[in-house]
Order: C-alpha cells, then sequence, then structure tokens
C-alpha cells in the first residue's frame, strides 16, 4: 500500500485564543480529488496555509508522501511539488502573463531558455496562450484566477491546492474551470480543492471533508456528506441544542 | 532585439573609448569620468531600489565605505591601487550581506529609513575614528593622469553594466527579483526564497557601487566623511534612476547622463545661483513621478511595447478568430 499523498495528523493552528484549525485529521490517496468546505471562517484557508507551508501548525503534524513537512517554507514546499492558488489572486501585475508562468517554471527549469518553452507548454494546456504577452494586472479576475492556475501547473506539483477558484465568476467560466480541473486530474495530480459553490465540488470531488469552526465535522462522499445532520446544521443554524 | 542590444553597447562603447582622442584636455575628461561614475552608482541603485523594489536610501554608503578602504589600504596599509580597489568592492559587498539579513526583512519606508540611518552611521563612525582621519578626512597620493582614470571608470562601469544586464534582462535572476518586487508571498507559492533573492540583489548592489568608490577615492585624491559618506550621493543617483526609469539599466543610464549635463553646465554657467540646484532637483523628482512614473525610458519602451503587443494581438485574433472570454 502506498501512502497517501498528504496525511494531516491532528493539526491545530491558534491565533491568541482563537483555535482557527481544531484537531483536524484527514488524508488524501493518490489521484483524489478532495473538497474542502465549510462556512466562513470555517478554517479552510488556514488549513490550506498550513499545507502550503504559510503557517506553522501550532500542534500535530503535515505528512507528504510520508515525510512531517510541518513548519518548512513555501518555496521548500513549492520547488517539492505542492502548488498552490490563493483565494486573494496574487499574480505579478507589472509583468506580462508569460513571466508570471516563467518565474513558476524556474523552479522546475533553472534555465530561463528552458523555463519559458516549458511556460508555454503549460500555459497551452490551461488555455492562457493567447493572453501570454499582456500585462498580468490588466486581465480580468477570470483570467487571473486562471493564470493562478497555470503559474500552479508550472510548478509541475504533485499536490495541487486550488483556493476558490471558480467564486466570483459567471456560469460559463465556472464551467470552463471545472473542465480545466478534471484535465488537471487527468495528468495524475492530487487535488485538494476549497469552493463555496455546492455545484463545483458535488461535480469534482471522490470525498468531502466539512469543517466548522476549525473542527472536522463530516468526511465522506458529496452525496452522504450532504445529507449528513452535523453539515446541514453548520450550514442553515439549527438551533437543536439550545432550544 | 537582443543582437540590436549588443550592436548598441558596442557602437557606444567604441565611441567611449575612443572620446579621449577627441577631447583630450582634462577638464573634458574629468566631467566623462564623473559622468560614467553617476552612471555606475545610479544602475546599481536601481538593482535593489528598481528591480527588487526596496528603494536604499543608503547606497551612498557602500560608495563611502569602498573610498575609504581604497584610503586606508594605500594609506596606512601601503598597498598598491590596483589590490585595493577590488577589496573596496568585496568589502561593500560583504557589509550588504552583512545588513542585510535583518534590514532586508523591512519592506517599504522602513527599509529605506533603516538604510539612510546605516548610512549615517557610517559618516559618524568616520567621523570618530583615527584610522581614517578623522573629520579631516585623508589625503592620497596625487596621481595626476585622467587618462588613466577615465579608462578604469570605463570599464569597471562597462563591465557592472554587462554583467548586470546579463543578470537582469537575460538570466532567471531577473525574472526572481521582479518577483520579489510584485509580489513576495505570491513569490514564495512558487518556489522564490525571498530572503535569498533580495541579499543575493543587495550585495550585487552595493559591490559595484564599492568599486567606484574605491576609484574614487585615488582620482580626487581627498576624501571626508562628507564628500563620500554625504547624503546628495544616495540622492542623486536616486534621482537619476528615478527620472530615468526604474527597473531598467538603460532609464537610470539615460537619466546620470541627462541629470549630470545638467549639473555641469548649471555648476559652469550658474554657479552664483548654486544653492537652485538642490531645488530644481527636487522639482525634477516630483514632477517625474507625477507626469512620468515610469520615468523616460520606461514611457518609451511602455509606447514601443504596446505597438508590438497590438501587432501580436492582431496575429492571434486572424489565426483563432474569436475573442477570448477571459480578458
Amino acid at each position: 500500500m502506498s501512502e497517501p499523498i498528504i496525511r494531516i495528523d491532528s493539526v491545530t493552528k491558534t491565533f491568541g485564543g482563537l483555535h482557527a484549525v481544531d484537531q483536524v485529521s484527514f488524508q488524501i490517496d493518490q489521484g483524489e480529488i478532495i473538497g474542502l468546505i465549510g462556512p466562513n471562517g470555517a478554517g479552510k484557508t488556514t488549513l490550506f496555509n498550513i499545507i502550503s507551508g504559510y503557517y506553522t501548525p501550532t500542534r500535530g503534524h503535515v505528512y507528504f508522501m510520508g515525510k512531517d513537512i510541518s513548519g518548512q517554507p513555501p518555496y521548500r514546499l513549492a520547488t517539492k511539488g505542492i502548488g498552490r492558488t490563493f483565494q486573494v489572486v496574487k499574480p505579478f501585475p507589472g509583468l506580462s502573463v508569460l513571466d508570471n508562468v516563467v518565474i513558476a517554471s524556474l523552479s522546475r527549469y533553472p534555465k530561463r531558455r528552458k523555463a519559458e518553452e516549458h511556460a508555454w507548454e503549460v500555459m497551452e494546456f490551461t488555455g492562457i496562450v493567447d493572453r501570454a504577452h499582456f500585462l498580468a494586472g490588466s486581465l480580468t479576475l477570470a483570467g487571473r484566477k486562471r493564470l493562478e492556475i497555470t503559474k500552479a501547473m508550472a510548478l509541475e506539483p504533485i499536490l495541487v491546492l486550488l483556493d476558490e477558484v471558480v467564486a466570483g465568476l459567471n456560469p460559463k467560466e465556472v464551467d470552463q474551470t471545472i473542465e480545466l480541473i478534471l484535465k488537471i486530474r487527468d495528468q495524475e495530480k492530487t487535488i485538494l480543492i476549497v469552493e463555496h459553490i455546492m455545484r463545483v465540488i458535488m461535480n469534482l470531488s471522490d470525498r468531502v471533508v466539512v469543517l466548522n469552526f476549525g473542527s472536522k465535522i463530516a468526511e465522506g462522499k458529496p452525496k452522504e456528506v450532504a445529507n449528513d445532520p452535523a453539515v446541514i446544521k453548520a450550514y442553515l443554524g439549527e438551533e437543536k441544542d439550545k432550544a | 532585439m537582443r543582437r540590436r542590444n549588443i550592436l548598441w553597447f558596442t557602437i557606444i562603447f567604441v565611441a567611449l573609448l575612443l572620446l579621449p582622442i577627441i577631447f583630450s584636455d582634462p577638464f573634458s575628461l574629468r566631467i566623462a569620468t564623473e559622468a560614467l561614475m553617476w552612471i555606475g552608482l545610479a544602475i546599481s541603485w536601481d538593482v535593489i531600489g528598481g528591480y527588487t523594489g526596496r528603494v536604499n536610501f543608503g547606497h551612498g554608503a557602500f560608495f563611502g565605505i569602498g573610498a575609504y578602504v581604497t584610503g586606508i589600504l594605500m594609506m596606512k596599509g601601503g598597498w598598491a591601487f590596483p589590490i585595493t580597489v577590488p577589496i573596496a568592492g568585496l568589502t561593500a559587498g560583504l557589509i550588504a550581506l552583512i545588513v542585510g539579513f535583518p534590514t532586508l526583512r523591512l519592506t517599504g519606508a522602513y527599509f529605506a529609513i533603516a538604510m539612510w540611518s546605516l548610512a549615517l552611521a557610517f559618516q559618524q563612525l568616520v567621523l570618530l575614528m583615527t584610522i581614517t582621519g578623522g573629520p579631516d578626512g585623508m589625503r592620497l597620493p596625487a596621481f595626476l593622469n585622467p587618462e588613466f582614470f577615465f579608462y578604469l571608470m570605463l570599464g569597471i562601469v562597462s563591465i557592472s553594466f554587462v554583467s548586470l544586464w546579463y543578470l537582469m534582462e537575460c538570466a532567471s535572476f531577473g525574472l526572481k527579483v521582479r518577483s520579489i518586487r510584485e509580489d513576495e508571498s505570491g513569490a514564495m507559492a512558487l518556489g522564490m526564497n525571498p530572503t535569498k533573492i533580495k541579499i543575493q540583489a543587495f550585495v550585487l548592489s552595493a559591490i559595484p557601487a564599492g568599486l567606484i568608490g574605491g576609484i574614487y577615492a585615488y582620482w580626487i585624491s581627498y576624501i571626508d566623511p562628507a564628500s563620500v559618506f554625504g547624503d546628495i550621493i544616495t540622492d542623486q543617483a536616486i534621482v537619476m534612476t528615478i527620472f530615468g526609469g526604474m527597473g531598467t539599466l538603460i532609464g537610470p543610464t539615460i537619466g546620470a547622463v541627462i541629470l549630470f549635463a545638467f549639473k555641469t553646465l548649471f555648476w559652469a554657467y550658474l554657479s552664483d545661483y548654486e544653492v537652485l540646484y538642490l531645488i530644481i532637483l527636487g522639482a525634477v523628482i516630483a514632477l517625474t513621478v507625477f507626469f512620468l512614473p515610469n520615468g523616460i525610458w520606461g514611457t518609451l519602451s511602455a509606447y514601443l511595447d504596446s505597438r508590438k503587443i497590438k501587432k501580436f494581438g492582431e496575429v492571434i485574433s486572424q489565426s483563432t478568430g474569436d475573442d477570448n472570454e477571459y480578458v
């Protein structure tokens, strides 16, 4: 039995007295798409930041392909094979789309010429190639989100973390992004996706993990989770216990 | 494009090589040498200030350190000048390395303030020490050969220019520092180590300043804390870079030539009004920031690029026949 790609072992992250992530454990196997959902402030992005190295967990460990990576800096994890996008997109606005992607490719291809060849391939794959010479800052939100995915893919990652890549897009753009995510899965990447739009999560995920107030309240197939009383309570706010 | 650049550099370099034959009088050579010096200081400032986006108000410190290293080694150590210049550059680089670790964690105005204070601290240090001659400064043996200094300055500045051109415009390092400038935490997600890259850029920026300082000391043959550690050195390099265009190498070169020519003419014909010079310098920088935020070269090359992109866009829409919805 091969190691899971990511194993999160009772990870806790506190900010002052606030438990942003509290004793969360789950694992992601090779080739899976895991949906991470939960109401606003549930700790999804915090968990993303822990896996990608932006935060060090207060307690607990994150294992990437069997090795403890908790507390390693993001740039090291990026070269090890964890690619991520940001909910609030972070393009290099003053540089061209091409240069944005070349910068990401440099981690795999240190020579600029090789990195540029690779960048063109990845841009072709994600369908942003016709914007190569535009300034990244001039793209629309949809374009910038696609650029985020392109940059994450240029790292040739093993695990791709997608943080709300369809939020704010119109229905047509949402469909195109879903298509792209499926294409990424076909490349045998493992994907962890945070999303509020249930249509996306239900369509894409093999399994869903639900967070609420930092704790994991459910995990399972999308259908099961959608019918889980705890999940319904978290989203709809039934006040059973107070009554 | 690249080949055309090489052609231009060669033409300018050869023209500069021949310059002393045409203008052989010491005054013209001195002006030309100083112009080259300012080009070197402006392009080296731009490595950290423009390309990496960390505005350094203490660049003059590296120039001063280079000048004093050469002064001390020649006068107290009895070393030969050619050995002292590389040591001046290396010392400046080493100090940038040490200073960079704490200061480059700071961003924006805080880094500027930290470096400005550091430059002042060095000035005070030199004033207090006896080995540097304190406020009296140091007198170096006069070597009255304007051509020697012109060619030496030309050599050092050209080597700096070409190496920086290679690193910033051709190699991957230029993209790395730009990614740090644009978004440091975004760059981390793509495998960039910001601390390492910023320190590399800082050292790279300090070394030419140190080398030039070393040459300056022997050339002018007198250095004191006010002349080599003065704010005006940093300020002028910054104004030249911003006026010419930050984040490029041609920009600061153009800025240095124009502003130095202006300064020289001003000094030559309007020296009665020298107090006005700093006011004009201030006005130039304010107007540039308002009306030409990308500087002369930045504005010009953006215009040329926009024409190129327009052409590219036409080719794309012809070949695909549709408008993409991502933009």
